[in-house]
């Protein structure tokens, strides 16, 4: 396909590595973080990190949505999903995510009506098809995903389907990395920016990483020589003492975003006053809830919900593996307790979960020789 | 175009669950309807996608995918 293949030439690549090289400081060990799981996904897919040198250090941000889902709000999707006559709808990786006591696949299996989906489109189908039963959809996801989530609701509004309503996990990426940049564990030399969210919010929110913290950002799309490219892109603006918002994947993402989408969230959604990150904390401002216009189709409302914080399992790791603080494979029970088929923490269930990442593609320690 | 239309990849296997993560993927579209286009990805598989978002969506326009909703333009 058009713009998918050229992007994954070997020999470009190649020369690629080749000029990151060329841009290295000697001496110098460089910390960039991928903010997005869908890029820790295609290094490790693609190997590109084996193409860098070893002062290159990849680091992996909390950019997966099913990553930063705390327990307690699995437990609430799983109290909702219980509730007699309901039929619950979620995304495929969510139904893996462990809650205090079960996954929504357990709860399924114990008789639960819990269904995967596609889309919420797909959620509001099964709402019209089945006008007898309360269907609730269970959203997660960046702002990304938080469009589609938008779409449904308007047009479920519009349509008066009453049966319709939806848990709203949806989170915004911005605070969390304000949340990393204040952290005093990590010092990061530039950020490879996440190219789908800049879709739709376009590039300006992240045109304070350089103004007030001093570091580069480069958008980036999804395709091996796209990363490539931008780390070095970053990698030329820190030799040159440069420190912008850069747009490597301009042949998808506008400088203003997506107003469309832009303005249908802000019709459907507001902030939440803060919100709780599965092993960052509560973060302020850094979730969406379904605005008052919409308050009928919020499933939080309709249903008892425990609403009760878990704290994470004493093994689990993935708040250090999230801030990019230890590698999976420093996590002490990574691929041996904890395994993408028996996942203890988050990081585990999706394949853009740092911690699936490694295991999938056989990074179990980090072995590596100069380029 | 109607609900008949096999519905996109969501693994909940290890793979790639597009849908789950921020990932987006680029598709052709064939043919619009009342609620939504018919696309066709990589593979040249069929998909139902809403276009509400997006301007200038068209049949030979390739749009970006994210869970079943068209949110921007590709080349």
């Amino acid at each position: 396909m058009k713009f998918v293949d050229e992007f994954r030439n070997a020999q470009l690549g190649r020369a690629l590595a080749g000029e990151i090289l060329a841009e290295l400081q000697p001496g110098r060990h460089y910390k960039v973080m991928e903010v997005c799981g869908g890029h820790t996904h295609s290094i490790y897919k693609y190997g590109i990190d084996d193409l860098l040198p070893d002062n290159v250090e990849l680091v992996h941000g909390p950019g997966c949505p099913v990553c930063v889902i705390p327990m307690g709000r699995v437990d609430d999707g799983i109290a909702v999903a219980r509730h007699e006559g309901v039929i619950f709808t979620c995304f495929g990786d969510m139904l893996r995510v462990p809650g205090s006591e079960y996954t929504l696949l357990d709860a399924k299996a114990q008789g639960a009506d819990v269904r995967m989906v596609y889309s919420p489109l797909d959620a509001l189908r099964i709402a019209r098809e089945n006008p007898d039963r309360e269907v609730v959809f269970f959203a997660i996801g960046f702002e990304t995903t938080a469009p589609s989530t938008a779409l449904t609701l308007k047009r479920a509004k519009t349509e008066n389907v009453a049966n319709f309503s939806c848990v709203c996990n949806h989170v915004t990426i911005v605070p969390p990395l304000r949340a990393l940049l204040e952290s005093p564990d990590l010092r990061l030399d530039g950020f490879i920016g996440p190219g789908h969210v800049c879709t739709v919010v376009g590039a300006r929110p992240f045109e304070f990483i350089p103004l007030d913290y001093g570091r580069p950002v480069v958008i980036s799309g999804f395709e091996p020589l796209d990363i490539l490219q931008s780390i070095h892109m970053i990698l030329r603006q820190l030799s040159a003492g440069r420190c912008e918002v850069e747009n490597q994947y301009t042949r998808v993402v506008p400088r203003e975003g997506n107003l469309n989408a832009l303005r249908v969230m802000s019709e459907v959604f507001e902030l939440r006053p803060h919100f709780e990150w599965r092993g960052l904390g509560f973060i302020s401002q850094s979730a969406l809830k379904l605005s008052d216009a919409y308050a009928d189709f919020d499933a939080e409302r309709r249903f008892d919900v425990p609403g009760v914080r878990v704290a994470d399992p004493k093994a689990c790791q993935c708040g250090e593996v999230l801030k990019g603080v230890i590698k999976p494979w420093e996590c002490k029970v990574f691929g041996t307790a904890c395994t993408p088929e028996h996942a203890i923490g988050t990081c585990m269930v999706s394949p853009e979960g740092a911690c699936a990442a490694y295991y999938n593609f056989g990074r179990f320690a980090r072995e590596r020789t100069a380029v | 175009m109607t609900s008949s239309m096999p519905a996109a990849r969501c693994d909940a296997a290890p793979g790639h669950c597009i849908t789950c993560s921020d990932e987006a993927v680029p598709m052709r579209v064939v043919d619009i309807g009342r609620d939504a286009a018919v696309c066709t990805d990589e593979s040249g598989a069929a998909h139902e996608v809403a276009i509400d978002l997006v301007d200038g969506a068209a049949p030979g326009v390739t749009v970006l995918v994210h869970a079943g909703v068209a949110i921007g333009l590709a080349p």
